[in-house]
């Protein structure tokens, strides 16, 4: 039976966390394994689950988001029936100043009345600093099949997992959810890490608003804790790759992961069934000289290597010089490492130049970033 | 309602390319893979688009079915519009007589209906065979100061090889006195590339009268040019000089693609104010394992590379297992070489599997001694 559902996708209600790479940029927007943004992963996962209608909730700094999008033709979704649309702050003739969403209630609040006019049975919500390859069609089975309220698609959290913008963890029996926590310390049972995708039906959605407006609550997460005690909400413990990119730091470890570890690699980006999405730039094939040394890295189109590259993931159009040294570092798009520059643990934004024999270093724990455009 | 346009293009995509053996088995020579993620018909395609023409009528014949799902609604190339954009003209059942393309001339002739509609002074005639990035546009002014009825495009080539090519004898202005095909004595070194523009009432009027003629071919090089120059019209040549290349023999279809690498490749498809389009394959950016050695090489995306690659050319989602070596090689989309395999100056077809320890071509072989593997083979090691 053919899905009926919508997706809506939040594009950046997290910014302050990762404040060096959204300085210029949504945290949708952020280039991720080389050749993608973060919200490809989103869009890709309801694509692949036959979604076409997605609305995408953009709040300030989405100019890169929105140029990303464009008409939505490389997800395939330029439709004439449904297809993509970015929601952005809406201001009126009479108020001065456009207001921004400070939480997913209140930018659920602003979108009602779209939501109202939903056709679909069901609606996903995600958020976009997750990243995960995941099949949404088996969560809205499972949704229908054991007839959940709400579906949160979840993983085992790592114990020592710490995070610097509030996650939600979760504990449940049988799937059906019997605590919500803001940490992972102060749930008892075995916690699993929300991943944030919300599956329920559109109905209960409109409910779920309604009541909000009714007790003034703006946070959809308070809501949650306000009915689970008497709702049937479920976790969906999903055991394949997911990363969660909450600082900086979480960024940094996670993108090089893709280039040391085979199996978060296969599990993100080599899943046949369900291949990621992004813009098509129409770029070269990647071009390695007589000099060139690659290992355990992931290298997108239009880059020419002619020097070293250990443990990197490198953007398009990155040009590695002859005697250049680059490890455990990700370069944005047209990053140019000259002539016997070395560079470790280094973040490069887009447009980034290391000048001919400059050597930076950064430690694994504390990765660092150059902002876009500079010159080394 | 059909807009009407200056010049359309008209690109013969049906050629068999019989000397490309195995390769275009299954395949519309213009489908076949070049350079990685291209196939050879993006690049008459992405010129058009880069030469500001919009309307293009696609000619297929020849095992249309991977061709066509290739070229889609023509998005590629930014040609999925409203008005004009790309159409395919497969050959079709008339209310009279139906008939396969017979030639060159005739499948254009079949399709006069299609040019009527756009009613443009001017048709551009190409064809899916050759890898080479020209602006149309400066051709067509040349042809309209010129006040030529027709302009074909040519190239120098080395005298020794101009016996493979209709060669244009022209006066010192580069008005066409005399077109000969594949001449014996060779006059000059002037090769039609297979480009021409025309203007679109004679064209119609020589390829009805062709048509009229039992005896003739049906053909472009042998028929209408020459008709045309003994009618008197005034055909002129537009002399190309960037880099064009043949790419109907295995040998050619190699060589070219080895011109994509080197320091300072001949053919440079990294020229942002030209691209060529290819269609996006939607694949994982490429992986390079810890084991993996790559010179002088061009890879694509979703390639995983674990083993040796040398002078090689790799298409879309290629992997190289431990212990593999290509060497002066062109692999095609998803083939699969295995723990210590070895291939040498091969062109090795899409979706192969070169399974552990086989050896593939031989090592030092010059271009004369190139192997094909066809599309979806299995090669075992051979057994002592």
């Amino acid at each position: 039976m053919a899905i009926s559902a919508a997706g809506i996708i939040f594009s950046n209600l997290n910014n302050n966390t990762l404040s060096r790479l959204t300085r210029e940029r949504t945290v949708a927007a952020i280039p991720f394994a080389c050749r993608y943004r973060l919200i490809d992963f989103c869009l890709s996962n309801l694509v692949n689950a036959n979604i076409s209608k997605i609305h995408v909730v953009a709040n300030y700094n989405y100019r890169s988001l929105v140029e990303h999008i464009g008409s939505g033709k490389d997800w395939d979704l330029a439709r004439r029936k449904d297809g993509i649309k970015v929601i952005s702050p809406f201001q009126t003739a009479t108020s001065s100043s456009a207001k921004l969403f400070a939480t997913h209630m209140e930018a659920l609040k602003s979108m009602k009345q779209y939501i109202n006019e939903f056709k679909e049975e069901h609606v996903v919500l995600m958020d976009s600093d997750f990243v995960l390859n995941i099949d949404i069609s088996d969560v809205i089975r499972e949704h229908e099949k054991t007839n959940a309220n709400i579906t949160i698609v979840t993983k085992l959290a790592d114990k020592d997992y710490t995070s610097k913008h509030p996650r939600m963890f979760l504990s449940s029996v049988a799937g059906k959810v019997t605590d919500i926590a803001m940490s992972a310390v102060a749930s008892t049972q075995t916690p699993e890490l929300a991943l944030n995708i919300f599956v329920m039906k559109t109905s209960y959605l409109r409910t779920l608003i309604d009541e909000a407006e009714a007790y003034g609550l703006n946070s959809f997460t308070e809501m949650m804790l306000k009915k689970y005690k008497h709702s049937n909400y479920r976790t969906y413990c999903y055991s394949g790759y997911a990363a969660s990119v909450s600082s900086f730091l979480d960024y940094y470890r996670h993108s090089i992961e893709l280039a040391t570890n085979d199996k978060a690699r296969e599990s993100l980006l080599n899943e046949k069934s369900r291949p990621i999405f992004t813009r098509v730039h129409n770029s070269a094939p990647v071009v390695y000289t007589k000099t060139a040394k690659v290992e355990n890295s992931l290298i997108a189109d239009d880059c020419v290597i002619e020097g070293t590259v250990i443990n990197s993931v490198l953007s398009r159009g990155v040009h590695v010089a002859r005697g250049a040294v680059v490890k455990n570092s990700i370069l944005f798009q047209h990053t140019r490492v000259e002539k016997n520059a070395e560079l470790n643990c280094i973040v490069t934004d887009k447009k980034v130049t290391i000048t001919e024999g400059v050597k930076l270093s950064g430690n694994q724990s504390m990765p660092f970033f150059i902002q876009k455009g500079r010159r080394v | 309602m059909y807009c009407k346009k200056e010049c359309i293009a008209m690109l013969l995509a049906g050629g068999q390319g019989s000397r490309l053996y195995d390769l275009t088995k299954q395949t519309a020579k213009p489908a076949v893979s070049f350079g990685g993620k291209y196939k050879i018909i993006d690049f008459p395609l992405s010129n058009c688009i880069n030469s500001g023409i919009d309307t293009v009528g696609v000619l297929t014949q020849y095992q249309p079915l991977a061709l066509n799902e290739y070229i889609g609604n023509g998005a590629t190339w930014d040609l999925d519009r409203s008005r004009g954009g790309l159409s395919v003209l497969p050959p079709y059942q008339g209310n009279g007589k139906s008939d396969w393309y017979k030639g060159t001339a005739n499948a254009i002739y079949q399709n006069i209906t299609f040019i009527n509609q756009y009613k443009p002074e001017y048709v551009l005639i190409l064809s899916g065979d050759h890898i080479y990035r020209m602006d149309y546009a400066k051709m067509l002014e040349k042809h309209k100061e010129t006040g030529a009825t027709c302009t074909i495009a040519t190239i120098s080539v080395p005298i020794e090889e101009a016996s493979r090519f209709g060669i244009c004898n022209t006066n010192d202005d580069d008005t066409i006195y005399e077109f000969e095909e594949k001449p014996k004595n060779p006059k000059n070194n002037q090769a039609s590339m297979g480009i021409y523009i025309f203007n679109t009432k004679a064209l119609i009027d020589y390829l009805v009268a062709d048509e009229a003629d039992e005896n003739s071919s049906n053909d472009f090089g042998k028929n209408i040019i020459p008709n045309m120059l003994n009618s008197g019209e005034k055909l002129v040549a537009y002399r190309f000089d960037g880099y064009w290349k043949d790419v109907g023999t295995i040998s050619s279809l190699w060589e070219a693609n080895m011109d994509l690498i080197g320091d300072d490749p001949i053919l440079n498809l990294r020229d942002c104010q030209f691209r060529v389009y290819s269609k996006n394959q939607a694949r994982a950016p490429q992986f390079v394992g810890p084991e993996a050695s790559m010179v002088n090489s061009m890879i694509s995306e979703g390639c995983v590379i674990n083993g040796t690659v040398v002078n090689s050319i790799l298409s879309g989602g290629v992997i190289i297992e431990e212990g593999a070596s290509v060497y002066d090689s062109v692999v095609m989309d998803d083939v699969i070489i295995r723990k210590g395999a070895a291939v040498y100056t091969s062109i090795i077809d899409s979706d192969s599997e070169i399974l552990a320890g086989a050896v593939v071509g031989k090592d030092g072989a010059d271009k004369s001694e190139i192997t094909v593997i066809a599309k979806g083979s299995v090669v075992k090691p051979e057994e002592k």
